[in-house]
């Protein structure tokens, strides 16, 4: 029986209907969560009654990597902020900083100059970590040149902007959600004149988002991992168009990614009582903690869903896809850029495109 | 941090831009407290509805937003009348908890009406002039922000030459400033009550167009940020005047922004109320305000 609960998008929300489906509704497992600061204010809940939950929205790994409650409950079927900035950071080195260095005569170890602006919140953070460590990890040819947060929420990003153009960079990498990426994007190419290659994270990959930003967001890159406009070669690809038909032949509209997450969030849980031949908790928390089942929808690392021992995180397959427009539609659409084998297009510099001064 | 002219200038624009904004709602709220002595939480949901208003006839007729001013500003007028007929009015003088929480309920109401109506999603518009920007030394300015902060200063001196100019300016000004002797010369107050307000209203419909012709992005909650800010101005400016809401929102406008480019945006907000505790350290009453009587 599905039972539902709304978080109401607060810290307070979540504690409410976590409280509720556990003690009143006695539910034998959780699935969802959106956002990392939520999910982090009612996890002690979750973890007093022991009830299994796979967490399909947050992305700060800290979810199941904090120490001062227990997470062993807790799965996270949803690509990290480590993950996504990790895969980001390494797309910006092997493909855009090449193709600057290239374009532009610079020579070929130059080192490209990275600005990022993120959301004053544990995503942002987290994502802001992922990218030192990811540099530092790997020595990369990346400097940082400038770091500017905002709040949660925030519409104005001129002067973050200002502050940016002023440290010339080659490349903007944005650690924020859609409401926010939009004007970060428009307010940048048309207020500040900032002309440079922007990057959005996969949770903006929504029909919102090219809808808002029109023009603005041509040549952009968007890290993807469900996009409503491509769909990624290989062997999800049916599920995937079938997944999209079906959502939109019951709900009408596109299911976005938290949609199709947490779908399959339900799907491994059934597949967990299935294995565990019960609804015991503990046994289905350790039947979750050693799945091992063909990915659904969505392209997963060797292209089946399991938790890591470690920190019981699964391994999504991202791709980068640059914004292309579109005259049919007058909005931009994706090309997959990267990786390799899923690519539909080769990255492109536009010719408006000003890099930092060598 | 070595900031050039250049820049300077830019951020100066961008606070310009954000205490206009701010001018317009704090204005009409101080008008509202300075005639009724009521505190309207709610204001910032009457700027939503500005926006929204203005979203509507955008995508309706097509018209230059800027023209859709005279639609959101009549249009909030009624409604900032119809809201001091049916919800203050009532209650006016019985005790301030009732008006703070009626003005709290409109909150939710208001912001729950507008979702029902539009949706919760976000949305933008872009202005027809998104295109076209003023060259002034080797910055380039949007000429938006430039029709912005005229557009304000025009609605502020229409605003001046009503209180000044007109017997019912003189007559809302009477009122705010000792509502017995109006009463007793004659002047219906609360008749004043439904102007003030209306105008009030009339001036967040305002700002909310100016919010949505920059391509500001807007949602049904989004009115409760600028109206803690135009709270905060009011009391740095002075409760119940209207020159030191036109300071204060310049102060707090480029303040913000000076703030985000040398400290960062995490501080953006605190600095309102950095400000508004420094003023009430030296200036209790605010910079333009007056001992109570």
């Amino acid at each position: 029986m599905l039972v539902q609960g709304d978080d109401e998008s607060t810290r307070e929300g979540g504690q409410k209907a976590v409280s509720r489906m556990i003690t009143q509704d006695n539910v034998d497992m959780l699935v969802g969560g959106f956002s990392s600061a939520v999910v982090s204010a009612h996890q002690s809940i979750v973890a007093e009654h022991n009830v299994p939950y796979i967490i399909t929205g947050a992305s700060t790994p800290v979810i199941t990597r904090r120490t001062d409650v227990n997470t062993s409950y807790m799965f996270h079927h949803a690509p990290t902020t480590d993950d996504s900035g990790s895969q980001t950071t390494l797309f910006i080195d092997n493909v855009i900083r090449p193709a600057i260095n290239a374009k532009f005569g610079y020579p070929q170890d130059r080192p490209l100059k990275l600005a990022v602006l993120y959301q004053d919140s544990p995503y942002g953070k987290g994502h802001l970590e992922a990218i030192k460590n990811t540099i530092a990890n790997n020595s990369l040819k990346i400097n940082l040149v400038s770091q500017e947060t905002f709040k949660m929420g925030e519409s104005d990003f001129r002067t973050a902007l200002t502050s940016i153009k002023s440290s010339d960079p080659d490349v903007v990498y944005v650690a924020a959600f859609l409401n926010e990426q939009i004007p970060i994007e428009t307010q940048a190419m048309r207020d500040v004149d900032l002309k440079k290659i922007f990057i959005a994270i996969e949770p903006n990959d929504d029909p919102d988002f090219y809808k808002g930003v029109g023009k603005y967001g041509e040549y952009s890159i968007i890290q993807s991992r469900f996009s409503p406009y491509t769909v990624p070669k290989g062997p999800t690809e049916a599920a995937y168009k079938k997944f999209v038909t079906d959502f939109d032949k019951k709900f009408g509209g596109f299911p976005g990614m938290m949609g199709v997450a947490t779908y399959e969030g339900v799907y491994i849980g059934a597949k967990a009582v299935e294995n565990a031949g019960t609804a015991n908790k503990t046994a289905v928390k350790e039947a979750i903690a050693n799945l091992q089942m063909p990915q659904i929808v969505e392209a997963m690392q060797g292209q089946a869903i399991s938790f890591s021992k470690d920190f019981r995180e699964s391994k999504f397959d991202l791709t980068m896809e640059q914004l292309v427009w579109d005259p049919t539609v007058n909005e931009t659409r994706p090309k997959i850029v990267s990786p390799a084998n899923l690519k539909e297009s080769d990255f492109v510099l536009p010719d408006w495109y000003v890099p930092a001064k060598a | 941090m070595d900031i050039g002219l250049d820049i300077f200038l830019q951020v100066m624009v961008w606070g310009l831009y954000a205490g206009c904004i701010y001018i317009l709602l704090a204005t009409g709220l101080n008008l509202i407290f300075g005639v009724m002595k009521v505190v309207n939480f709610a204001h910032g949901q009457l700027l939503m509805i500005g926006a929204y208003v203005t979203f509507s006839f955008f995508v309706l007729t097509g018209f230059n937003p800027y023209v859709l001013l005279a639609a959101s500003i009549p249009i909030l007028i009624v409604i900032g009348v119809s809201i001091e007929r049916l919800c203050f009015r009532p209650i006016l003088g019985t005790g301030k908890l009732n008006e703070i929480f009626i003005s709290i309920g409109l909150i939710y109401i208001l912001e729950n009406v507008a979702a029902m109506i539009w949706s919760d999603e976000w949305k933008v518009i872009q202005s027809p002039f998104e295109a076209i920007t003023v060259t002034i030394g080797s910055m380039k300015i949007p000429v938006d922000y430039l029709i912005i902060i005229v557009t304000t200063v025009v609605i502020l001196v229409g605003l001046y030459l009503f209180l000044k100019k007109s017997r019912l300016g003189l007559a809302v000004r009477a009122t705010s400033q000792n509502r017995k002797a109006a009463m007793l010369v004659g002047i219906n107050v609360e008749r004043m009550d439904m102007l003030s307000f209306g105008i009030g209203a009339g001036l967040a419909g305002a700002a909310g167009t100016l919010w949505v012709v920059s391509g500001q992005v807007f949602n049904p909650y989004m009115g409760s940020v600028p109206a803690v800010k135009a709270f905060a101005i009011v009391i740095i400016g002075g409760l119940g005047s209207i020159p030191g809401a036109i300071i204060g929102g310049l102060i707090l406008g480029i303040a913000e922004n000076f703030t985000v480019f040398t400290i960062g945006g995490a501080w953006k907000d605190a600095v309102a109320f950095l400000i508004l505790i420094i003023v009430l350290i030296i200036k209790p009453t605010g910079l333009f305000g007056e001992e109570a009587e």
